[in-house]
């Protein structure tokens, strides 16, 4: 090999090297922990089905940021209660209350309107609400009618929360009047796949759930 | 023939060794476009590195004022970019509607914010570890903020 030859191999060389110092930051960037929980979030316009928000956070991150966040109510990652609002109920009582019962059914209210129940099986305490409302021109037609009462429901908003009781555990841990939020959000981690909240009605659809994928499905 | 020969080698391990340093942080771009008759086209593509550097070069008192405004958002702003950092590409927020679209991403250890409508379009491209550089330059220069 003659000298030019072995200088332009030197000089490409170099330039390989100093492309390669390029390349560290990516490839860290690309490693994560494959265990590593996401919180997801998505609003679906009913109407207009051009209209998303799609918001995944990783649990980690929220957890370490949340502190760090100080506004209003929100402190070091726990949320302070107006006590105003805490005087005339025993939140940490009714909690161990509900913590302590058997599972079961605690509140079913069925009515024309509205039908709502809140239960406690498997560790999960369920939240499910059901408004029932009549489209203006279905309650118009059946104005007068005997049968307007046997009509159906146009339509139903629903909202459907499952939460794990480690997780409402965790979320009354730090006080009276205090909400730990990142505790709550550790606790949810732990947990594993979860659909937490999932609302139905006429304009939207709201999921929030927890799984280990970075992306929403 | 063989000076010049060494001289090209040196030049161009000189540069290589610079634009390693220089590109070692990644760059931060923006990019703006107005969707308008006579609308401004802004496209600015810096190396993350020049940002640290060009703090070194802001007065102290300057940087001192800086530090106290940004004070309530440098936790935050530290506690994001490392963390933004650990994790792979993804997408963390995307809204959308008919004619407008916001989306903030993770990319290789770059925060990519797009916000797109009709008028403009404007993409930001910033690495993680300038972030940090920055909240970092701004902390020493007031510790006790």
């Amino acid at each position: 090999m003659n000298q030019p030859s072995r200088s332009l191999l030197g000089f490409v060389s170099a330039m390989a090297l100093g492309a390669c110092s390029l390349v560290p930051p990516f490839a860290a960037a690309q490693t994560s922990s494959s265990s590593e929980q996401w919180i997801h979030v998505r609003v679906e316009s009913r109407e207009d089905k051009t209209e998303t928000v799609r918001v995944n956070v990783p649990v980690d991150m929220a957890v370490k940021v949340l502190p760090a966040i100080k506004h209003k109510n929100l402190c070091n990652g726990k949320v302070h209660i107006d006590s105003a609002h805490l005087d005339d109920v025993d939140l940490h009582t009714m909690l161990d209350a509900v913590r302590t019962a058997k599972d079961g059914e605690y509140v079913t209210v069925q009515s024309k309107e509205n039908d709502v129940r809140v239960a406690k099986s498997g560790g999960y305490l369920y939240i499910h609400a059901t408004e029932k409302k009549y489209r203006e021109k279905a309650a118009k037609a059946s104005e007068g009618k005997e049968s307007a009462n046997k009509t159906p429901a146009a339509w139903e908003s629903k909202v459907e929360v499952k939460v794990p009781m480690k997780v409402v555990d965790a979320l009354f841990s730090a006080g009276k009047d205090e909400l730990d939020v990142v505790a709550a959000l550790r606790a949810l981690s732990a947990n594993g796949n979860t659909e937490l909240v999932n609302v139905k009605d006429e304009e939207s659809t709201v999921r929030v759930w927890i799984d280990s994928k970075s992306v929403s499905d | 023939m063989i000076f010049l020969a060494k001289a090209a080698l040196g030049f161009g391990a000189t540069i290589a060794v610079v634009g390693a340093y220089v590109f070692h942080e990644g760059v931060i771009r923006v990019d703006v476009d107005e969707n308008r008759a006579a609308g401004n086209h802004v496209h600015v593509w810096v190396p993350a590195t020049t940002v640290s550097l060009g703090l070194r070069c802001v007065p102290r008192d300057r940087l001192e004022e800086a530090a106290s405004k940004a004070q309530p958002f440098l936790p935050l702003l530290r506690e994001i970019s490392k963390e933004l950092e650990k994790y792979p590409n993804a997408e963390l927020v995307d809204v959308k509607d008919a004619s407008d679209q916001v989306r903030v991403a993770i990319v290789n250890g770059r925060l990519q914010i797009d916000a797109v409508n009709e008028d403009q379009v404007v993409h930001v491209r910033v690495p993680a570890a300038a972030i940090r550089d920055v909240v970092d330059r701004l902390e020493n220069a007031a510790p006790g903020i």
